[in-house]
């Protein structure tokens, strides 16, 4: 019977009840301790890589199964039993291949032996050489003879061996042969089998690697997973490309794939893949090691944004798509806007902001469409004009619109006035944006100060500007203006259409370079139409509108047709009255600025009525700032009036102001995507509350939504400096020279008639005839000289290379440092020097003849005029003149031209004579065709400068000679 | 130290245990080894046939063939530039195919197509060829042609053909209707040949008729092609015997 403890007396705790306390406690710390194991353990994306791995598994069962449907099973049969054949007729020789076979071992050991002889053999032979070396030396008869005999007699052993191997390795050889012509058919049909199923084989391996069996569930265990789990974080460290965390720049690594296990494999797209288990969708550009931004070197968070190393959905900063997604996200993944994340993950139609980091100097970003068109219309729009872009792309841009200071020369003040007020009433298409009677612009008293300075405004700048004189044009004919200008190249620049809206053309916004021209007639004055189309340069020696080099008819039909083109809302109209004093008390706030209220009184009693509306226009130009897009006079060293968008894409979150507007989400994209749609959003409900001065400036540019979204896909890429410059592209010298013609190229708008670097030839919707097209100018750089170039370009009327064209190459008035920058920028895309050699009339007479000889056979002139006589009288002028040719192309182009004009320029008409072959080399078809009874007087002439028929067949069939021969005939056989 | 002994000793057992069971995995690991499905029957003996009506007028141009003399004397009547070619209210070269519906993989046809460049025009105007199958153009004519083809799915190619009865093999790709190829010597000159993944397809002829035989009985769309007069497509189901569709084209 047990006895009960005694409680002693030496103890002050009861012994009992301290065993439940630490029975209790220890059981709390093992929970506590699997509490903690398994959140530590139980990581989401853990669970996601195990999900792909079973979608993974799923999807490859479902292509086996595919795979066997596919199988063609009468070929599978007919294979199964050729292979079952010739494995009986294997069967049936069985004795004679075993015996082979054992023959062929019995040899093989025989070998080894054989061999290992020699081998012993031949060390034993070097050792007696050496020692015969050492005899000699020492010079003692004996002894090198002794040595010597010694020598002769191993070499002969060893001959002998070696001969034996060859004899028994030939042995085997032959009984190897035996065996594999009996077994060859067997093997063939084996082969044929084999590769007919490998599909089906490898995706039965797949499926086998990707099951889970029990070394899988042991290896991802908690604690033995360290050993060699197949679920872990994926990460990449990228140097020179930082993260700022809590004020300091680190390097960036990246755990994206973690959870995105497919973005770097192929195959997991179209609708059964979701994210993250998507393959990138541009693998060409993007991840893939054999891409320009591999996942190694660029991870993805430098692109997209977002906290390179969370591997928490909600941690990283994601960024929904849609009202929707977010709540799903909320839901499932606790996801909340990450306030003090500085650079959240672009929002995927956002995500092209991210090339700005690194290809701000390319002016222009290869490969993102939206991200140029974005560019240029932040150009054309002038955005730049009123906020500094501390980029290439937008540094020292010139103005935008045109200068205002001889206005007064071409329309009148009616006009502008309403204009000013409205221009998209007039100009559908216009980026002149509107500056009043906006949204903040409701209260009666609100809107009376708006008209007066719209009225002021005018008044400054008649004051200001200068007043030609012109005569009337001479008259033309509006129907021959009409077709001039469709086909002269006035719509590369220009429409003519009230119907149209800028967000039609999108993305391809080069024919809105130019005014729209409708209703022309109703805003200029004949006169001075005349004279601009006459040039241009002579009303604004800056203007970028070239001269046409139109005749006085052409340019008098043109004045006839354009001014026919009406807006009766826009015609005889006088400018309103100012009302005084409304202009009075805006005037003294501005003379308040800086005076007292009695010397503010005092200097406006001083001015006549004409001097206050002056100056109250002069104070309103400034305060809109319309100098940030137009010359004009008193204002041309004045600072730009917008804030400064250079970091604009880093700007915290809690400094935009949402004012009393409840319904934008509150980040950085959608306040800059409302602001962009109407501008003076933010002032909603403050109309009243703010001073006049006080209320919001900017202009409503009427934007569409894709417009707005372009823009910002550039200012959310505006961030600070996280790049080291060498991880940055553009920094080369034929990187700057690229971006200097670029810059170029946007600005006289080259690409509303050539297609330069893919891109262009705008004016085709108004052509409609791809013949008429202006040239493709891929491989200008590779083709033409630098000097005729540069000849070319400062006056393009003084040579017609493609007379067929109706539009004319127009002189634009570049200064020769403009010149120089696009001949260097050609020669930059296709990385040839700007100056090139000139070239020597070949020594050899056959080059001559056999050019002479092929350029008839090969029909040449059919489409080029080669000669005086001949231009014009093939079917049309189809390319052109070979005349032109040596001033004009680079010699050692023009062989490899002729051989393969595809790859120069794809889709020209010359066509390719010269066939590619398999192995990449080119075959010529004269050295069959020579022999054809129709060549025959060919043939002879070409045999004058040859030895013999081979000879000249071996010439003819060398594409590389021939197409050097034609070039040698068109530089000294034509000319 | 203690920490990296029990990582160790972990390590090893798991090891251990995993050599254990490493021997049971080639049998566990069963290869699914399910039977070969059926085959996708090819050829069949549904057939497609039908007509192609017209309610206007054979409103082709004339060609002036001028320009190059050799066309020119090559055609003692004027010469038509084939888009719409409509007799009795039928239509002419309009381009006929099964669009959806037709699966598996089909043996491409060892014969070739042929084009031929004769007096300056392409024969046959409209064709319809198999992905993979050759493709001959031959140059009848004594004078210059380049066949250029302007595809947007497959590469494109610009060939000289400067010798007369020079041929050229080509073949395309990627199933793609219409290919259109012209010459940029005589630019009256261009063809249009479909290409698509099987065997079915087919020309009307001026009588307006086509067919398309050798079909396994299914649901297709049938689509018609015609060069200025668009698509129409229709759904037919074959079984056995002939099917009759017919498809019609307003002025």
């Amino acid at each position: 019977m047990p006895v009960p403890p005694v409680k002693r007396p030496d103890r002050h705790y009861n012994f009992e009840r301290t065993n439940v306390v630490f029975a209790v406690s220890s059981i709390a710390l093992l929970l506590a301790t699997v509490w903690m194991v398994i959140p530590d353990y139980a990581k989401p994306w853990k669970r996601l890589q195990s999900q792909f791995r079973d979608l993974e598994r799923q999807a490859a069962i479902e292509e086996l199964a595919a795979e066997k449907q596919s199988l063609n099973e009468n070929e599978l049969a007919q294979l199964g039993a050729e292979v079952a054949a010739e494995g009986e007729k294997l069967v049936a020789q069985r004795a004679e291949i075993d015996e082979l076979e054992s023959d062929a071992v019995k040899v093989g050991k025989r070998i080894f032996a054989a061999d290992a002889q020699a081998r012993g053999s031949k060390s034993l032979l070097d050792t007696a050489r050496y020692q015969l070396d050492q005899a000699l030396v020492s010079g003692l008869e004996k002894r090198i003879e002794a040595a010597q005999t010694k020598v002769d007699g191993l070499v002969e052993k060893w001959t002998g061996e070696i001969k034996t191997l060859e004899l028994l390795t030939g042995q085997k050889e032959q009984i190897e042969a035996d065996l594999e012509g009996r077994r060859a058919r067997w093997t063939e049909a084996e082969k044929r089998l084999g590769a007919l199923r490998s599909g089906v084989d490898s995706l039965d391996e797949r499926i086998a690697n990707l099951d889970k069996r029990l070394d899988y569930f042991i290896l991802n265990a908690p604690l033995t997973d360290f050993i060699e789990p197949d679920l872990k974080v994926e990460q990449v460290m990228i140097s020179g490309l930082f993260q700022n965390i809590n004020f300091t720049t680190v390097d960036r690594v990246d755990r994206c794939m973690t959870c995105h296990v497919a973005s770097n494999r192929q195959g997991f797209d179209g609708e059964r893949w979701e994210e993250p288990f998507r393959s990138h969708p541009r693998p060409e550009l993007f991840v893939m090691a054999s891409s320009p931004h591999p996942y190694a070197t660029f991870g993805c968070s430098s692109c997209h944004g977002g906290l390179d190393r969370a591997t928490d959905f909600a941690r990283v900063g994601h960024s929904p798509q849609t009202q929707e997604q977010e709540e799903e996200w909320v839901h499932e993944w606790n996801w909340s806007e990450q306030k003090y994340l500085a650079e959240p993950i672009y929002p995927a139609r956002y995500s092209e902001a991210g090339c700005v980091t690194c290809h701000a100097a390319d002016v222009w970003t290869p490969g993102s469409q939206v991200q140029d068109t974005g560019r240029e219309l932040i150009t054309r729009l002038g955005c730049a004009g009123c906020h500094v872009i501390d980029y290439p792309a937008f540094r020292d841009l010139p103005r935008t619109g045109p200068s205002l200071n001889r206005v007064a020369s071409k329309t009148n003040a009616g006009w502008a006035y309403k204009w000013i007020e409205s221009p998209r009433d007039f100009h559908p298409t216009t980026w002149m944006p509107h500056f009043f009677f906006e949204g903040n612009a409701q209260l009666p008293a609100t809107q009376a100060r708006q008209q007066v300075e719209i009225s002021s405004l005018v008044a400054y700048v008649w004051d200001k500007s200068e007043k030609l004189s012109y005569v009337a044009p001479p008259s033309g004919s509006a129907t021959r203006g009409e077709e001039l200008f469709n086909t002269v190249g006035c719509t590369g620049c220009h429409i003519l259409d009230g119907e149209a809206r800028r967000d039609d053309f999108f993305p391809q916004i080069n024919r809105l370079n130019g005014p729209n021209l409708v209703g022309t007639g109703s805003k200029v004055d004949a006169g001075w139409l005349y004279g601009w189309l006459k040039d241009p340069k002579a009303y604004n020696p800056d203007t970028r509108m070239p001269n046409l080099r139109l005749s006085d008819q052409e340019a008098a039909d043109l004045v006839a047709f354009l001014m026919n083109q009406r807006n009766p809302h826009f015609e005889g109209l006088e400018a309103p009255a100012i009302d005084g004093v409304v202009r009075d008390e805006l005037a003294l706030g501005y003379l308040r600025n800086n005076n007292t209220y009695e010397q503010s009184e005092a200097i406006l009693a001083r001015m006549t009525d004409h001097e206050r509306n002056v100056f109250l226009g002069e104070e309103t130009v400034q305060k809109y700032g319309c100098y940030g897009c137009h010359d004009l006079a008193g204002f041309e060293r004045s600072k730009p009036i917008g804030v400064e968008l250079t970091e604009e894409g880093s700007k915290p979150v809690h400094q935009f102001d949402f004012g009393h507007v409840h319904d934008v989400p509150h980040t950085r994209h959608d306040w800059l995507e409302a602001k962009l749609l109407d501008p003076r959003i933010w002032d909603e409900g403050k109309e009243a509350v703010k001073t006049y001065g006080e209320l919001s400036k900017m202009p409503n540019f009427g934007l569409s939504e894709r417009e707005a979204e372009a823009i910002l896909t550039n200012v959310l890429g505006f961030t600070k400096e996280s790049a080291l410059a060498s991880r940055k592209a553009g920094q080369s010298a034929r990187a700057a020279a690229l971006a200097e013609g670029r810059k170029l190229i946007t600005y006289y708008n080259c690409q509303g008639c050539h297609l330069i670097e893919g891109k262009g030839h705008a004016i085709l919707s108004s052509l409609g005839d791809e013949g008429q097209l202006p040239p493709n100018l891929a491989a200008e750089g590779a083709r033409t000289q630098a000097d005729w170039l540069f000849d070319f370009l400062h006056d393009p009327g003084s040579v017609r290379t493609r007379p067929w064209l109706s539009s004319r190459m127009p002189t634009f008035g570049l200064s020769d440092e403009e010149i120089n920058a696009l001949v260097a920028y050609f020669a930059a895309t296709d990385e040839s020097d700007v100056f090139s050699t000139s070239p020597s009339r070949p020594d050899d007479r056959r080059s001559l003849v056999v050019g002479e000889v092929t350029f008839g056979m090969l029909q040449c002139a059919k489409c080029h005029p080669a000669g005086e006589a001949e231009a014009g009288v093939s079917a049309g002028d189809l390319a052109p003149s070979l005349l032109l040719a040596p001033e004009r192309l680079r010699h050692d182009w023009v062989p490899g031209w002729i051989k393969d004009p595809q790859t120069w320029i794809p889709g020209t008409n010359m066509p390719q004579n010269f066939a590619q072959l398999a192995d990449g080399s080119f075959s010529s078809p004269l050295a069959d065709a020579i022999d054809a009874p129709m060549f025959s007087a060919q043939k002879r002439r070409m045999m004058s400068v040859f030895e013999s028929e081979e000879e000249l067949e071996n010439y003819l069939a060398d594409a590389d000679k021939v197409t050097t021969a034609l070039r040698d005939h068109i530089w000294w056989g034509l000319n | 130290m203690k920490h990296t002994f029990f990582r160790l000793a972990l390590g090893l057992s798991a090891i251990a245990l995993l050599a254990a069971c490493g021997g049971g995995d080639d049998t566990t690991a069963t290869t699914t080894e399910a039977p070969l499905a059926a085959v996708v029957p090819s050829g069949g003996s549904g057939s497609i046939t039908g007509l192609v009506s017209y309610s206007g007028d054979d409103t082709d141009a004339e060609i002036n063939m001028d320009a190059d003399p050799v066309c020119a004397s090559a055609h003692s009547d004027p010469v038509s530039t084939e888009s719409v070619v409509a007799s009795d209210g039928n239509l002419a070269n309009v381009f006929v195919y099964l669009k959806e519906g037709v699966g598996g993989s089909h043996t491409v046809s060892s014969e070739a197509v042929l084009l031929d460049q004769t007096g300056c025009t392409y024969v046959p105007h409209i064709s319809g060829i198999q992905v993979g199958q050759k493709l001959v153009i031959r140059n009848s004519d004594p004078t210059l042609h380049n066949v250029h083809a302007l595809p947007e799915k497959n590469k494109e190619f610009n060939q000289g053909q400067p010798f007369q009865n020079m041929e050229l093999e080509k073949s395309f790709d990627t199933a793609e209707v219409m290919v259109r190829l012209k010459c940029d010597v005589h630019p009256w000159m261009s063809a249009y040949i479909g290409v698509v993944d099987h065997p079915y397809f087919a020309v009307s002829g001026t009588d307006g008729s086509f067919s398309i035989e050798g079909l396994p009985a299914g649901d297709y769309v049938v689509e018609a092609w015609h060069e200025t007069l668009g698509t129409r497509t229709q759904s037919v189901t074959v079984g056995d015997g002939a099917v009759t569709v017919s498809f019609d084209y307003d002025a």
